[in-house]
């Protein structure tokens, strides 16, 4: 079993009468790229918040590194929280070094190696203020990496960024993911982009964590498939399996079964079903896009 | 707590307030030292307590209302700065939490305060001994007790800077706020002293404006006018204190 980075247990935040995080559960475990998704205001920000300090939970706890959240050593946390901000008269190096000093890091040749790995060595003498807003993301991404954190926070970080900015940290997400097994989370409502970096996903809407999926899951939830709808899954899955061969399935709940194999025919699995006395509610093609998937959590969570 | 107190360091040597905060200091010296006469900013009743026949570095000390003014430039630099600039959430985020970073900041700004304070002094004594020679200026010792009277209240000002900027947090309301408190309370003190009913309330306040606290801090002054404006001073360091602390702390960061 992977060890827990993170994990937060009914995590509240209410600002008067408005609840911006209501009782959120979530588990990242070590390795994981971690989606936070959600439309703007969903929450996401409140939780990545309350995680790095910047606010406190009015209900609920986390824990950092199997620790108290609160107590936990924040030097293995790299965060960058809603716009990158750092000190407009100052270059990207001065900036950076400004951090090294306040973390008490001595190896200053860690701040080039961070440019270099979003791609800022040039702009290492270039003022903060001058930089464009994909700079900026990108310079926000080398602050987070200071210090080589174990978790990465990263709230919207390809907002502002051209495609091929988007698709330049996206690799390098993977590569410190990968390389140096950096977890991370990361925060957007552009569900595609989540989709093509992360492994596990926490959908969140009103401030309520309504699902955590992996990537395994999700693809399954939103692929083509076939509905089976019936009052006796148990027996249908035998059918499939011993008179149509299909093992290519998934039993939802008591009343579903999904059908993921190319060559199932409704017609067949009808016929064959009613034939041995099994109830059929309904049978029909089902397959989400990601946008669509989101959409039907949020209105099942509303009624 | 360290850590962060060389990087501020470092970082208000990139400042022009850094400069400017320097600058002013050297000019406004290098003028008394050059016009052989104290001068600097006047509210109330400052200028006419220094009596006639005073040194000039004494009457300097006397006019030292000046660092009040120019105390607000490092604030500014160490910690409004980091509010405007939203910094502070990149600190608070992955190195300290907010109770260690107000005690790092509140520990910075006060020793870099009270060092440009003795520093500056101290330079101006020297170099005022070496160009206008003892004609103008008192023993080291004379020198010394005049202007270490002044620093518990020195103090209190500086204090009384970084609690607003924690309260206040927006660069020109802290602008506004600082300079103008000075002003208004002599101007409502003086208007208070137009009105006979008020007018034993009016000289008190006029006695304990802080130009004049200064000042006569600096010259001769009763103990127990001087035990009072201890007993002020000791009150708005504490409370400056709890209050930036508990609003920063307590308050959201944005």
């Amino acid at each position: 079993m992977r060890e827990i980075v993170l994990q937060t247990k009914q995590l509240t935040k209410r600002y008067k009468s408005f609840t911006a995080l209501d009782q959120a559960d979530m588990t990242v475990n070590r390795g994981d790229i971690y989606g936070l998704i959600g439309r703007n205001g969903a929450g996401k920000t409140t939780i990545m918040k309350i995680i790095t300090g910047l606010t406190e939970a009015t209900e609920g706890e986390y824990s950092l590194f199997g620790q108290n959240g609160k107590a936990a050593d924040k030097r293995k946390i790299g965060c960058l929280i809603e716009n990158p901000a750092f000190f407009g008269n100052m270059t990207a190096y001065q900036n950076l070094r400004y951090y090294c000093l306040q973390k008490g890091i001595t190896d200053l040749k860690q701040i080039d190696d961070a440019l270099e790995l979003v791609q800022l060595q040039e702009a290492r003498n270039k003022k903060f203020r001058k930089f464009s807003l994909g700079m900026k993301q990108r310079f926000g991404i080398a602050f987070a990496m200071l210090d080589n954190p174990d978790l990465i926070i990263l709230d919207e970080p390809i907002n502002g960024l051209d495609p091929i900015g988007i698709s330049e940290l996206r690799e390098t997400f993977h590569k410190l993911n990968q390389e140096r097994g950096v977890t991370l989370v990361i925060s957007s409502h552009i569900l595609s982009e989540l989709y093509a970096v992360a492994n596990r996903f926490l959908f969140i809407d009103k401030g309520k964590a309504l699902k955590e999926v992996t990537k395994q899951e999700l693809d399954l939830e939103c692929s083509r498939c076939l509905v089976v709808k019936t009052d006796d899954t148990q027996m249908a899955a035998t059918i499939l399996e011993n008179s149509l061969h299909i093992t290519n399935y998934k039993v939802i709940d008591n009343g579903e079964i999904r059908i993921y194999d190319e060559n199932a025919k409704p017609d067949v699995i009808s016929l064959t079903l009613v034939q041995q006395d099994v109830r059929l509610l309904g049978l029909y093609e089902s397959g989400v896009s990601l946008e669509d998937y989101f959409k039907q959590l949020v209105e099942e969570e509303s009624k | 707590m360290i850590n962060m107190m060389k990087a501020d360091l470092y970082r208000i040597t990139k400042t022009k307030g850094f400069y400017i905060f320097w600058i002013l200091i050297v000019l406004t010296y290098l003028l008394n030292i050059a016009t052989k006469d104290f001068g600097g900013v006047k509210f109330g009743g400052g200028p006419s307590l220094i009596p006639e026949g005073i040194k000039m570095d004494i009457g300097s000390v006397a006019m030292n209302f000046n660092f009040y003014f120019f105390s607000i430039i490092p604030v500014f630099g160490i910690i409004i700065a980091e509010f405007s600039e939203h910094t502070i959430k990149n600190t608070i985020t992955s190195a300290i939490s907010k109770q260690k970073y107000f005690f790092s900041k509140y520990a910075f700004t006060l020793l870099y305060a009270v060092t440009a304070f003795l520093f500056s002094n101290y330079a101006f004594y020297f170099v005022n001994r070496i160009v206008n020679g003892t004609e103008y200026c008192s023993s080291l010792s004379d020198f010394s007790v005049a202007f270490f009277r002044q620093l518990p209240l020195m103090i209190a000002i500086f204090s009384l800077f970084i609690g607003l900027a924690f309260l206040l947090r927006k660069g020109a309301l802290f602008n506004a706020v600082t300079i103008i408190t000075p002003i208004v309370y002599t101007s409502a003190s003086v208007t208070l002293y137009t009105i006979e009913t008020t007018q034993k309330l009016a000289e008190k306040l006029l006695n304990y404006d802080i130009n004049t606290m200064l000042s006569r801090l600096a010259l001769e002054c009763s103990d127990e006018y001087r035990r009072n404006c201890y007993c002020i001073s000791a009150a708005v360091i504490v409370l400056s204190f709890v209050i930036g602390y508990f609003s920063f702390t307590k308050r959201e960061l944005n």
